[in-house]
Parts: C-alpha cells; sequence; structure tokens
C-alpha cells in the first residue's frame, strides 16, 4: 500500500503512485520531474520542516503540507 | 551590405548563469523595465556582430512554459505571440535530465531553438562527459557548450543564430511523439482545431491541441474569446477524461512520463557519467548546513558576520561621502548670494540628496554578500532551515530571502517578492518587509545609543533590529489570521548545488538591487527634499525649520500625540515627519532645528531627551511609516493605492502602541 511521502525516512527511494493537489502544483512538481510514476530519493526528513528530495539530478525541498498529499510506494 | 536586426529570447531555468550570458552578449547597452501589464522585470539589450544587429530580450527564469507563474506567462506569450527569430536555451550541464525538460517545450512551440550547455567546465569537472554533437543530432537542434563566466562559447552562439535566423525552409527540428493512443487524440483534436477556428496569436493547431490537453487554463482564457471554441474546448474535455480512463492517471502525468522518457533516452546515448557514485560534496556540505540543530546557529553567525562586514567595509566610504557633500554644501552657500535660492541649494537639494546619498556603501556592501551568498547556493538553504519558521506565519522559507534583503533597503526587497507565485503569500510579505530595520535608520540609532548609551551602544542597536523582527512575525501572525487567510502557495524549491560564486556574477546581482535605490534617490526623494525644505522655509522670513515654518507649525500640532510616548516636544515631531522622505533625515533635522553642527548634536539631544525617550524614540523610528520610497513601491507592486495606505497607516499604529509600551513600561519599571 501507498504511504505519504513524508513519512519516507532519508536515503529511502520511492516511486511515486498519485498525487492530490490543485492544478498549479500539479504543473510545478512535474516541471520538477515529480509526477506519478517517478522514482525518487528521500535526501533528509527530520520529521518536521520541509524535506529535501533528490529527483533526477537535483535536490528539491518541498514542504511537509505538500509531501502528505503526495502517496508512494517503496522500490 | 546588409544590415539586418535579429531578435534572441534567452530562456532557460533559474541559477544556470542566464544573466551572465546575457550581460557577456550585450555587454552594458541593455534596459531594464518591466513587461507591460506586469509586474515582471523585462530585460533588454542590443549588439552588433559581423554587420548584424541584435535585440537580445532575457525572459524569466522558468522551470517550464505551463501557465503556473506570471513568469512563466510572460515568457511563453513573448514566445508565442512575438516570435523572436531565435531562442537561446541556457542550460546547467550539470543537471541536463530536469534542464531539457524546459527544451522539448520549446521545440514544441515550434521556436528556432540554440541549446547553450552552460557550465560545461562544471560538467567536466564532475567527470561527466557530454557529446553535445549526439544531442544535436537526436534534437535536431544546434548544441554549444558553453562557459558563461568566461565568455566561452558566446561568439557561436550568435554565429548559429545568424545561421538559424536566415534559414527558411522547414526545420529539422525533432518534434517529441506521445506514444500511439495519445498521438491519435491529439492529431484529431489538431483536426478538428485547424478546420473549426481561426487561431489567434500564432498558436499552431497542434501545440494547442497538445496544451488543451494538459488543461492548460491560459491558453483556454484565450480560446473562450475566439469564434466556435465552445465546441473545441468540450472535444477537449471529453478527451481527457476518455485518456485518464484509459491510462489509469492523469494526462499530464502522461505527458510528462513521455517528456522526460525521452530525455532519458537521450542522456543515456549523449552523456557518459562517472562509475562511481560518490557522494558529491553539496550533499557533504549540507549535510552540516542544514542540519537539525546546527542550522539555525550557522545561519545566525553568518548573519552575524554579513553585517559586521557591510559595516566594517563601508564605514570609510561613507565617511568620505559624508565630507564632499559637507565641502559642496559649504562651497555652494559662499558662492551663491545668501537667500533662498542659496538656503534651497545647500540646506535642500545637497544635504538632503547627500544624506541618502551616503547609503550607496553599506547598501551596494550588503547587497554584494548577498549576491556571493545566493549565488553560492547558501540562500536556498537558508529558506529551507527559516521555512519552519515562516510556516508560524503563513509563510514558507522562500518569503524569507526579500525579509534579509530588507536589511539593505526595503524598496529592492519588496521588489524580490516578485519570485512568490501565490498573491496572498506576496502581499503579506511585502506588508511586513517594512519592519526589518534597513540601513537608513541605522544611522539614527547609533547617534542616540552614542548619546545616551555610551556604555551598551552595540546591544541597544542589536535590540532594534531583533524587536523589528520580532514586529514582522507577530505582524505577520495577526494579518494572516485577518485580513491575509487562506492557504499559501505549497513550498517547491530547487536547492542549487554550492558553486563558487564569480566576482563578477555577483557584482551584476548587486548592481541589480542597488541601482534601484539609486533611482529612487535620483527622483522620488529629490522631489521630497525640496518639499520638506519648501516647508521649512516659508512663510517667508522665518529662520530655516523654526517652530513657525510650515513644517515647525504642523510639528507643534501633531506633538502632544507623542506626549505620552515621551517625545512630545515639536521638534520630535518635526524631525519623524521629515523622516518620511527619508529616515537617516531624522538626524539632520535635528541638528538644523537645534541649530547646531554634527558634533553638538549629541549634547543637544541630551537635553530634550531622557535614555528611556531616547530609546521610545528609536524604537518608534524604526517601527512607524517607511520612507515614501517604500510606499511607492508598494503602490506599484500592488497596483493601487490600498495597500500603500494601509502599510502608512497600521506601521504607525503600531510604532505608538509600541513606542507607548516600551516608555510607559520603562516608566512603572523605574528607568527614567
Amino acid at each position: 500500500m501507498g504511504m505519504p511521502l513524508a513519512m519516507v525516512g532519508a536515503h529511502e527511494k520511492v516511486r511515486v503512485k498519485s498525487i492530490v493537489g490543485g492544478y498549479g502544483i500539479m504543473k510545478r512538481l512535474s516541471d520538477m520531474g515529480i509526477y506519478e510514476g517517478t522514482t525518487l530519493e528521500v535526501v533528509r526528513n527530520d520529521s518536521t520542516g520541509p524535506l529535501i528530495l533528490k529527483v533526477l539530478d537535483s535536490r528539491i525541498v518541498i514542504g511537509r503540507g505538500q509531501a502528505q498529499k503526495i502517496m508512494v510506494e517503496m522500490k | 551590405m546588409t544590415v539586418k536586426k535579429i531578435r534572441i529570447a534567452l530562456a532557460g531555468n533559474p541559477n544556470v548563469g542566464k544573466s551572465v550570458i546575457f550581460n557577456a552578449l550585450t555587454g552594458g547597452r541593455q534596459h531594464v523595465g518591466n513587461w507591460p501589464g506586469k509586474t515582471v522585470e523585462k530585460k533588454e539589450g542590443t549588439l552588433k556582430y559581423k554587420n548584424h544587429s541584435f535585440k537580445v530580450i532575457d525572459l524569466p527564469g522558468t522551470y517550464s512554459l505551463t501557465a503556473y507563474s506570471i513568469d512563466e506567462i510572460v515568457a511563453r506569450d513573448y514566445l508565442v505571440e512575438e516570435k523572436p527569430d531565435v531562442v537561446i536555451h541556457v542550460v546547467d550541464s550539470t543537471n541536463l535530465e530536469r534542464n531539457l525538460y524546459l527544451t522539448i517545450q520549446l521545440i514544441e512551440l515550434g521556436a528556432k531553438v540554440i541549446l547553450a550547455l552552460n557550465m560545461s567546465d562544471l560538467a567536466e569537472k564532475k567527470g561527466l562527459r557530454i557529446d553535445e554533437r549526439h544531442i544535436s543530432r537526436l534534437l535536431g537542434i544546434p548544441v554549444i557548450k558553453t562557459v558563461a563566466t568566461k565568455e566561452k562559447g558566446v561568439k557561436k552562439l550568435l554565429d548559429k543564430a545568424i545561421k538559424l535566423a536566415g534559414e527558411t525552409k522547414e526545420s529539422k527540428r525533432k518534434v517529441l511523439t506521445y506514444g500511439k493512443e495519445l498521438e491519435e487524440h491529439i492529431e484529431e483534436l489538431r483536426d478538428c482545431i485547424s478546420k473549426k477556428l481561426e487561431l489567434p496569436f500564432g498558436y499552431t493547431p497542434k501545440w494547442t491541441a497538445l496544451k488543451l490537453l494538459e488543461n492548460d487554463k491560459e491558453v483556454i482564457k484565450k480560446l473562450k474569446g475566439v469564434k466556435n471554441s465552445a465546441h473545441v474546448l468540450k472535444k477537449a474535455r471529453e478527451t481527457r477524461v476518455h485518456l485518464q480512463d484509459v491510462f489509469g492517471e492523469d494526462v499530464d502525468s502522461s505527458i510528462a512520463d513521455a517528456r522526460y522518457g525521452l530525455i532519458a533516452g537521450l542522456i543515456k546515448e549523449s552523456v557518459k557519467k562517472p562509475a562511481v557514485n560518490r557522494i558529491s560534496m553539496s550533499d557533504q556540505i549540507d549535510k552540516v548546513v542544514t542540519n537539525k540543530y546546527l542550522g539555525i546557529p550557522i545561519f545566525l553567525l553568518a548573519m552575524f558576520l554579513m553585517f559586521q562586514l557591510t559595516f566594517e567595509v563601508s564605514a570609510p566610504f561613507m565617511e568620505l561621502i559624508d565630507e564632499f557633500f559637507g565641502w559642496l554644501a559649504q562651497t555652494a552657500s559662499a558662492s551663491i548670494p545668501a537667500g533662498w535660492l542659496s538656503s534651497l541649494v545647500s540646506d535642500g537639494i545637497i544635504s538632503g540628496v547627500g544624506s541618502v546619498l551616503i547609503f550607496i556603501p553599506p547598501i551596494f556592501i550588503l547587497f554584494l554578500i548577498i549576491a556571493l551568498l545566493e549565488d553560492s547556493g547558501y540562500m536556498a538553504r537558508a529558506a529551507f532551515i527559516m521555512d519552519k519558521l515562516m510556516h508560524k506565519i503563513g509563510l514558507h522559507g522562500k518569503s524569507f530571502i526579500p525579509m534579509i534583503l530588507g536589511f539593505g533597503c526595503n524598496v529592492p526587497a519588496i521588489m524580490a517578492t516578485r519570485t512568490l507565485s501565490n498573491r496572498k503569500d506576496r502581499l503579506l510579505t511585502i506588508l511586513i518587509n517594512p519592519f526589518m530595520s534597513c540601513g537608513a535608520r541605522l544611522p539614527v540609532y547609533i547617534l542616540f545609543a552614542a548619546a545616551f548609551f555610551p556604555n551598551n551602544q552595540g546591544l541597544v542597536v542589536f535590540s532594534l533590529y531583533i524587536l523589528g523582527m520580532m514586529v514582522a512575525i507577530i505582524m505577520g501572525l495577526i494579518l494572516s489570521r485577518t485580513l491575509l487567510k487562506g492557504l499559501s502557495a505549497p513550498f517547491v524549491m530547487e536547492l542549487p548545488p554550492y558553486r563558487v560564486p564569480t566576482i563578477k556574477g555577483a557584482l551584476i546581482h548587486m548592481w541589480e538591487r542597488g541601482s534601484l535605490f539609486l533611482r529612487k534617490a535620483g527622483t522620488i526623494i529629490f522631489a521630497a527634499v525640496v518639499l520638506v525644505w519648501a516647508l521649512s522655509s516659508f512663510p517667508a522670513g522665518v529662520e530655516y525649520g523654526a517652530q513657525e515654518s510650515y513644517l515647525g507649525q504642523v510639528g507643534t500640532a501633531i506633538a502632544p500625540v507623542f506626549g505620552p510616548l515621551g517625545f512630545g516636544d515639536w521638534r520630535a515631531s518635526v524631525a519623524l515627519m521629515t523622516g518620511f522622505v527619508a529616515k537617516e533625515i531624522v538626524i539632520g533635522t535635528f541638528g538644523t532645528i537645534y541649530g547646531v553642527e554634527e558634533g553638538g548634536l549629541e549634547a543637544a539631544l541630551q537635553q530634550h531627551f531622557t535614555p528611556l525617550s531616547a530609546y521610545s524614540f528609536l524604537v518608534f523610528v524604526l517601527l512607524y511609516v517607511p520612507c515614501m520610497a517604500v510606499i511607492a513601491v508598494i503602490k506599484r507592486e500592488t497596483n493601487s493605492w490600498k495597500w500603500p495606505l494601509f502599510t502608512a497607516a497600521y506601521t504607525t499604529a503600531v510604532a505608538w502602541i509600541v513606542a507607548f509600551i516600551v516608555y510607559q513600561g520603562g516608566l512603572l519599571l523605574g528607568f527614567v
């Protein structure tokens, strides 16, 4: 089963299953390389505050609220 | 000889060295303005090369051409509607995969694209071997390796641009295919569009079809005004629903998937990565710098050093400017026969403008340090670290950078809020920004601290900066729960890899922000200075700044308002009123009304203030209405008079309340 990205620990690789969000944020995320079906790695998750992800070759900061809305599964 | 004007648009993600390429291309010949009707900066420049003249337009840095932020809409509208002859897409060679996403969209748009693989030296250092010829073959566009900071490859870009602009035949540019199912529907929709619609703005049918399937709000909005579009829009909606059923995911995701899929294949064929995937230097640094416990102390240390350096380096320059204007005023009053003209020139213009220009050194040096921090990649980390705190006031980390800039000058700081995509976030950041103590307030603190708190000068000044930040946070809390409710935009931001910043790049950034301050000094402040001078000099016959002058009369009338704050003297009211022009003018006004030279000012102040009322006065100076340049910039950025007037009123109210608490509280506690 999927779980929210916000709950994934550092160094875990996950696959995005679904994203809940409005038109704007979906686009912004896919521009950054985060869309249904992509694989990404959590670089940092301090259990409060934003997360750092490794997506493609870049590091992306994502707010915790948004990370709650991205459902992922472990790779 | 034919001389042809070629229009080049520069496109690219943020942080790829686009502005350095722009500068390398245009040198000093550039013009900065706004896009018509939008508060997005438009940079244009011209150059001549091999008998051709070029006009270069720097598009806002964007990640894609969807219609998410104003930046992207501006960039896309320009590309689609104005059709530049050539588009140079600047990409970061060390991060091709994400960058090429925009390339694909540019090609789809039908633009004549040249790909500039910038920072190719860094890619080599990382061990990436990029076969640019192969990329060129695969995409069907020219690809050039560049190192913008060393101006490498820039001439080649121009050569290619000349060649490409002259080409008339159908291009070899590859168009991405989205797989059978999707392609069929795109084609069907395209045919329907070309049969039924007369497309505006030079949209091509295929591109329009794709955008409709992507549910692009801007394109839909623009098509709504076109005849027969209702049918096409309905068909597009149905197709979206159908495709969603077929793929079991959003159409957007399928399209993104296809684009990234193509890019992944391309990278695999043309880029050799080093076999060992060692942990990058950037990640190593981030482990320390963004650490849960170390992050904030490191950030505070960086800020402390930033201010320390700014003050140390700028002090001698400020003294020089001060002396220069002192000399100029003296010379002017000596060479112009005494009378109102002499007074206007020396009391009004020279000392007024001089008291503003004296801030050039600290403001420019602070902006230079901030530019170095930004270019190195640290500022993005600061935004990450501060996100949690900013969250409490309904904002996120990105709003933090404009707040830091506010320590230099609130004008460029407020303009820097343009990077925020959500209107509510932007407005809130603008409204609390004036509480960040700008460089112009510092000399007032320093003078009073020296006069009243000789043993604790540093502490007094520091406490005011902290108080400003605390008030900003509290007002942010209040505003985000009352006037400016609503969700803030989700926080998504790229953390660029750490890079050694170049002096040239940092100087460009410094100049872009600092020149805003200069322009304000040249225009609005000049006018205000003359006005204040006139109010202080008339009715005819009164001594400059005397109680009988218009300014003195107004000051006397409102002085009782400040009684409960400890400074109900008319002179203080007059000084505060002139501070609306620029806050440091408060000092000059005291000098004028007390009729003393700068050296005697401390003694004169000691006669009129107690330490407690002096501190209360400083609190008021920190918080009350920002200077008129800030009010003007808020008017321009929010496009209405409502918010600047609101800012003027609420900041002054807050200033009164806080100063009241400080003074009356101080009295109760037995301070004098």
